[in-house]
């Protein structure tokens, strides 16, 4: 075009149109969830066992066939739950004469294609109203990345005491370099433990070195263990569901909760999608999940957002990926982690799926520190979203799982925090750190705010702690020694819920007080209007107290 | 046998065999007889006693505070604080045994998760196992690393060793299908 | 299933009119650069010299793909990286692996024939792993995982620090960089490409070395 009409030049420069877009190709499965090429569901039980799945026979069946075909398929109601009208059942998740109960005894006793036919017959509106219904845990929550560009510790130790104090029920760190991964998840824990006793931390790394990190006691929980829907891609994630169902019972032997980790688009991400639909692909993966013995699932699409964001009806794929999850009665760690878009508008639009439901984790998690020192890639809201989010919660009555603060209390929180891993990092012999950095972390942004430290030393320093058997007991003591009992007492307290093993069950999160909350005790028990979790009474009026609210009183 | 009795027979036991050994290894090594000498007989008791039910005894944390033991026999309360400082406790005190952990599944199965019972069951059996063995069994599964005869070597060894029944199911399932599937070491 | 080079071609291109035409990616992206002159050795061998780091790129790198997913082109990235390598007073080896195209593999295949242990994987869109023989396949030394966000600067550093590693040193890690805005912009475009590379593997053909003119 010589001559640019002028509403289209606008709008090309809308943040939107930054956005990558990808027509549907079927042939690779760059296809979210409407593909020709997936499977038609049905299944055939001989003697107990799965002898045809999806149209594919026994001695067809790659290794997910196998493991989902022996392992989560219920048998004993696949035939009641395959004969059911995909139409009719769909019908039944947003009807609330049918309770939660009745939906997971029939679909746990389906196939993936049978599950994908159900999910493909709801609009957003009506997943949201399965996703309300039959999230396992009754009270929504929420999770939180604490990240630097730098890793440095003593930063992540205040970001970790001021996010567990917004009300974050888990925090989740990773590394910008492997070796400081210790390093980080010894922040972290320090850090939640002085913001909200109680908070359970992991440090999302390679699965072996992820799971020595929990047998230390220097992490509660694990759920990068990553698991795929084409044989290939599993294997280039180099493991098969029997190494990652043997590393689940590995974590449980330890105490330590843990979920697995899939989401669509990994499969063509990584090149081997088999001309699959990215959603049939990923109910595979809550199946394999389910049949592994885990109690949850982390997914909605996570790092691979950017894929089926690319192509049409994505993001609806992504919240039936989280309502797949659910009807396998899997806790869910709904995503809205990773940016996928440079549109506030279809940021915000993408969130309110899980947000207005509630899922058992909204976000998994939400950016507590900037996005530029988010090394997850940035996450769909950072820590400058905060009052916008408070205000969300406030606007349409939503738990969100975060709490108003004060400025006053987050200084001192941030100080505690970062004068606990001071003591910490003295006693147990690492680099030391100065009050200069302690007053620089207290008041930063991010990581552009604080002094670099010496990283060769502080590398060598946590390989020679992990090389000597340090572990959470050491960090008790250390912590008591100087003064921070209360922070002692709180990470004594994160070490005690390993011999219990009460937060290995399905949706388990930690109240202040340790008491577990699960969807054993608090199980999701919504039938419709004036039943089921409501945001009322005292955790309202904690909700709606935002400082920057004028009062009629002061005027 | 009392504490003082088995701590004499421990020493002499270290001494006849040319250990030097402290007084807290001592400690250590009669804190895990008595774990096992009390868990000896505790699956058939656990099997015979009524089940869990997830209303009264969950979170057993709370309700049922009585049935839990740390592996190396401390009650629940004995980990605390105060003990800690006191140098009385060790990274060991702070681990599960495998009765919590079939309690917990009991729990699991009572509400309908039969998939989460077998995972916290075959977990039970790997407390048994060491810290860097489960490591290398996992890495051993991992495609490509084994031969077949590599991974029934690994199941029977889960078996006779460790009593992992469950855990040694899995592991033969994994043989037979990286067999088919081509997922096994080349040798 | 069957996809025709023309077929991604086609779709590539497409997409890139369509981000270009909206002011979104740079024209940069695929845009043909002049393709890296490679000379087969033959099958790669175990190194033993202790004063080399291995370099493995895939099949489709400087060939069927010319330059990174932000257009530099390949023939500059291996001349940094091996700059980086000389700077030590090192030498390097350039494998091709033919298995893979997943880096973290590619990466430690590289590390497992290098005589120093140590290995530096790319992919034709630019993402990079210096490995260790002794590490598992998923761990790494560094990780450049944001291909759109990799410079010239950053190839020659990644050349300088595997050699480090090599000599035994323990060298302050690239400083890591992190754009949240990369995956919206790229990650659409980042999966074509990676399907496109998949198409030029050959999971039966051990890996070879390869010499380059620059």
């Amino acid at each position: 075009m010589s001559k640019r009409q002028k509403r289209f030049q606008v709008l090309a420069e809308r943040p939107v149109n930054k956005d990558g877009f990808i027509k549907e190709w079927v042939e690779v499965g760059l296809v979210a969830m409407e593909n020709p090429n997936d499977p038609k569901p049905g299944i055939r039980i001989q003697d107990g066992k799965v002898a045809e799945l999806d149209g594919k026979k026994r001695p067809d069946f790659d290794m997910i066939d196998t493991w989902i075909a022996d392992h989560c398929i219920d048998t004993s109601v696949a035939q009641e739950a395959m004969a059911l009208d995909s139409l009719q059942f769909a019908r039944m998740l947003v009807d609330i004469n049918v309770p939660r109960s009745e939906i997971v005894r029939l679909s746990v006793g389906m196939t993936p294609a049978k599950i994908l036919d159900v999910i493909k017959k709801l609009n957003v509106v009506e997943m949201m109203m399965a996703m309300q219904k039959m999230r396992p845990r009754r009270t929504p929550s929420n999770q939180a990345h604490v990240t630097n560009l730098k890793d440095h510790p003593v930063l992540l130790a205040a970001d970790a005491a001021e996010a567990a104090f917004r009300g974050f029920s888990e925090l989740e760190t990773t590394v910008g370099v492997g070796r400081y991964a210790p390093m980080n998840a010894l922040s972290i824990l320090v850090g939640s433990q002085t913001g909200r006793p109680g908070v359970i931390t992991q440090c999302a790394v390679e699965e072996a070195l992820e799971l020595s990190m929990g047998m230390r006691g220097l992490t509660a929980y694990a759920e990068t263990v990553s698991v795929y829907g084409t044989d290939q891609v599993f294997v280039d994630g180099d493991d098969t569901p029997w190494s990652k169902a043997f590393l689940a019972s590995a974590y449980a032997s330890r105490g330590l909760k843990m979920r697995f980790t899939s989401g669509t688009g990994s499969e063509v991400q990584m090149g081997y999608a088999e001309g699959k639909s990215m959603l049939y692909l990923e109910i595979r993966c809550v199946m394999v999940a389910k049949g592994a013995g885990v109690q949850g699932l982390q997914n909605g699409s996570i790092s691979c957002i950017g894929v089926p964001g690319a192509v049409p009806s994505g993001i609806r794929a992504v919240l039936g990926e989280n309502v797949a999850t659910v009807l396998m009665d899997l806790e869910v760690a709904s995503g809205n982690d990773q940016t996928f878009t440079h549109s506030p508008i279809r940021n915000a639009a993408r969130m309110l799926m899980q947000f207005l439901p509630g899922t058992d984790l909204i976000f998994s998690g939400y950016s507590s520190v900037p996005n530029y020192d988010n090394m997850f890639a940035g996450s769909t809201h950072d820590c400058d979203d905060y009052d916008d989010y408070l205000v969300l919660q406030r606007d349409l009555q939503i738990d969100g799982g975060c709490i108003p603060v004060k400025e006053e209390d987050v200084i001192m929180i941030r100080n505690k925090g970062a004068r606990a891993i001071q003591a910490v990092f003295r006693d147990l012999g690492l680099p030391s750190v100065t009050d200069e950095e302690v007053e620089a972390v207290t008041y930063a942004h991010g990581s552009r705010d604080v002094p670099d430290r010496n990283t060769t030393e502080d590398l060598s320093s946590i390989d020679a702690f992990m090389k000597r058997g340090g572990n959470g007991l050491d960090v008790v003591r250390a912590l008591a020694k100087n003064g921070f009992t209360d922070v002692a007492e709180a990470v004594l307290g994160i070490l005690r819920q390993k011999i219990t093993g009460d937060y290995l069950h399905t949706s388990a999160i930690l109240e202040g007080n340790f008491d577990v909350l699960s969807a054993v005790n608090d199980p999701n028990d919504y039938k419709g209007p004036g039943t089921g979790y409501r945001l009322e009474g005292a955790r309202w009026e904690i909700l709606k107290d935002i400082p920057q609210a004028i009062s009629p009183a002061d005027i | 046998m009392s504490d003082e009795q088995i701590s004499a027979l421990v020493d002499r036991m270290a001494r006849s065999k040319g250990v030097d050994v402290s007084p807290d290894l001592i400690q250590e090594a009669v804190k895990r007889v008595m774990a096992v000498l009390s868990g000896e007989s505790a699956p058939s008791v656990i099997s015979s006693l009524k089940r869990l039910d997830p209303r009264s005894d969950y979170p057993i944390a709370q309700k049922r505070p009585d049935l839990v033991r740390t592996a190396t026999g401390l009650k629940l309360e004995e980990i605390n604080l105060d003990q800690v400082q006191a140098g009385k406790i060790s990274f060991n005190d702070i681990k599960i045994r495998p009765e919590t952990l079939e309690y917990q599944a009991q729990i699991a199965e009572a509400v309908g998760r039969p998939q989460l019972a077998g995972n916290i069951r075959r977990a039970a059996e790997m407390t048994r196992i060491t810290d860097e063995r489960l490591l290398e069994i996992y890495e051993a599964l991992r495609p490509y690393r084994s031969t077949k005869k590599e991974l029934l070597d690994i199941a029977s060894e889960l078996e006779t060793q460790y009593q992992a029944r469950a855990c040694a199911a899995i592991v033969r399932e994994a043989a037979e299908v990286y067999d088919k599937r081509g997922r096994l070491k080349s040798s | 299933m069957k996809i025709t080079e023309d077929i991604v071609r086609e779709v590539i291109l497409e997409v890139l009119r369509d981000l270009a035409g909206n002011g979104g990616l740079g024209s940069s992206a695929g845009k043909a650069s002049a393709p890296v002159e490679f000379k087969l050795i033959g099958p790669a061998k175990q190194g033993v010299d202790k004063n080399e780091v291995v370099i493995a790129i895939p099949p489709a790198f400087g060939t069927a793909m010319t330059s990174t997913i932000i257009g530099i082109p390949h023939q500059q990235v291996l001349r940094e990286i091996l700059a980086g390598i000389e700077e030590e007073g090192l030498k390097a080896r350039i494998i091709k692996v033919n298995r893979t195209v997943d880096v973290a593999f590619m990466s430690h295949d590289a590390a497992k024939l290098s005589g120093s242990g140590i290995g530096i994987g790319v992919q034709s869109r630019g993402t990079a792993v210096i490995h260790q023989k002794d590490l598992k396949p998923l761990q790494n030394l560094e990780l450049f995982s944001q291909s759109p966000l990799l410079d010239l600067a950053t190839f020659r550093a990644m050349g300088r620090n595997a050699a480090k590693y090599a000599k035994g040193d323990s060298p302050r890690p690239v400083p890591v960089r992190n754009d949240p805005m990369a995956r919206p912009r790229y990650q659409g475009l980042a999966a074509l490409l990676y399907n496109k590379e998949v198409q030029y593997l050959n999971p039966d053909k051990p890996p070879e070395e390869v010499a380059v003119r620059l």
